[in-house]
């Protein structure tokens, strides 16, 4: 599937929840409509938006977490399965986006093809895995997703893209932290 | 002694001490600290045992740095009052993290920052080893003030800390110079 279609998938499927988007699924989830409210955008640390997340879900367990991750991104800090799997929010939802490429940096391959995130996580502490490989088929699977307790890895496996690098690498990380900080707290 | 990024601070001579663990927690949890986000270190090993036996503040262990500061971030987005213990080393591992999450998101963060192999009666920067002698100057290149607790007259920095981490959105560290007790 694309990431589009993946993004427009988990936006109709959201609701009240949180969702965390990091690298190049930022901006099809900000085009799908998923930024707008209960949302953070982390750029500029590769592999912090599932740890983000996880503090997010502990501060309010009440509330589905959606992470929309990306495979080269959990490879860069890998040990935060084993983080999440040990505190296992039951309301966490890490979606990677598997397309084996670093997007970013001009699609260059990943250092192998041989991992399987879903095994990994499980591994790790996660409660349950799923895979979907068409957005027609996460469609469908997403309301049993949503209803399974957390931790909860799904793997998505997205087309490669031709992606260009749009920042210039000046990003307001503070005013996406302080609108979801001022939001949570109006509840 | 307090630091700051400005300044380079000729610390006095330090004597043999130690840092009772129990006037640290109890410190700690004056100031209302709701999760302590850990790496494990060497200097403050004796409160580390301490906090796992209570309830406040929660002891979160992470597989890295990274992480302890990106579940950091979480938790004060959420409305907690989160602290982070981690020694020099970790602070190596973690710049980007620190740079990315607590610096550009102005995130108020206090870093308890053991100095594993400081050496007694000598000044941080004078150190023979190269993680203890760095680590000051680190600090100050990334404009993160910083004070150093080498006895129990020094706890009151965690509460300056804390409070001027809140006062200038962002990270200060306070460098465990002598190990708990």
């Amino acid at each position: 599937m694309l990431r589009r279609e993946a993004c427009e998938a988990l936006v109709d499927a959201k609701g009240d929840g949180i969702s965390l988007v990091t690298m190049q699924a930022g901006r099809p989830w900000a085009e799908s409509g998923g930024s707008e409210v209960m949302n953070l955008n982390v750029q500029g640390c590769m592999g912090a938006a599932s740890t983000w997340g996880l503090g997010i879900a502990l501060a309010h367990p009440e509330r589905n977490v959606m992470v929309l991750d990306g495979d080269g991104s959990l490879l860069m800090q890998l040990g935060s399965l084993v983080t999440i799997g040990a505190q296992a929010p039951p309301r966490f939802y890490h979606f990677v986006f598997e397309n084996g490429t670093y997007g970013t940096s001009g699609n260059q391959p990943m250092p192998s093809h041989l991992h399987d995130f879903c095994a990994l996580a499980k591994a790790a502490g996660y409660k349950a895995t799923f895979s979907f490989e068409t957005a027609e088929a996460l469609r469908k699977g997403l309301p049993q997703v949503l209803a399974t307790t957390g931790p909860v890895l799904i793997r998505l496996t997205i087309q490669p893209e031709h992606t260009e690098l749009t920042s210039n690498g000046v990003f307001d990380t503070a005013g996406h932290v302080e609108k979801l900080r001022q939001a949570l707290a109006k509840g | 002694m307090p630091g700051m990024a400005t300044e380079s601070p000729v610390a006095p001579a330090r004597a043999a001490r130690s840092i009772p663990a129990e006037l640290l927690l109890a410190e700690i949890q004056a100031l209302g600290i709701t999760h302590m986000l850990n790496v494990p270190d060497t200097h403050q090993k004796s409160l580390l045992a301490l906090m796992a036996k209570q309830d406040q503040p929660k002891l979160i262990t992470t597989c890295t740095e990274d992480e302890a500061l990106a579940v950091h971030a979480g938790l004060y987005i959420g409305g907690q009052k989160p602290m982070i213990s981690i020694q020099n080393t970790g602070l190596c591992a973690c710049m980007n993290a620190l740079r990315g999450i607590l610096l550009e998101g102005h995130i108020p963060a206090v870093l308890m920052i053991g100095l594993l192999h400081s050496e007694p009666n000598v000044p941080p920067r004078q150190s023979r080893v190269l993680t203890v002698r760095l680590t000051e100057p680190t600090l100050e290149t990334w404009g993160i003030p910083y004070y150093l607790m080498d006895t129990e007259d020094d706890v009151h920095y965690l509460r300056d800390a804390y409070q001027r981490s809140y006062d200038e959105h962002g990270p200060v560290a306070v460098l465990i110079g002598a190990k708990t007790a």
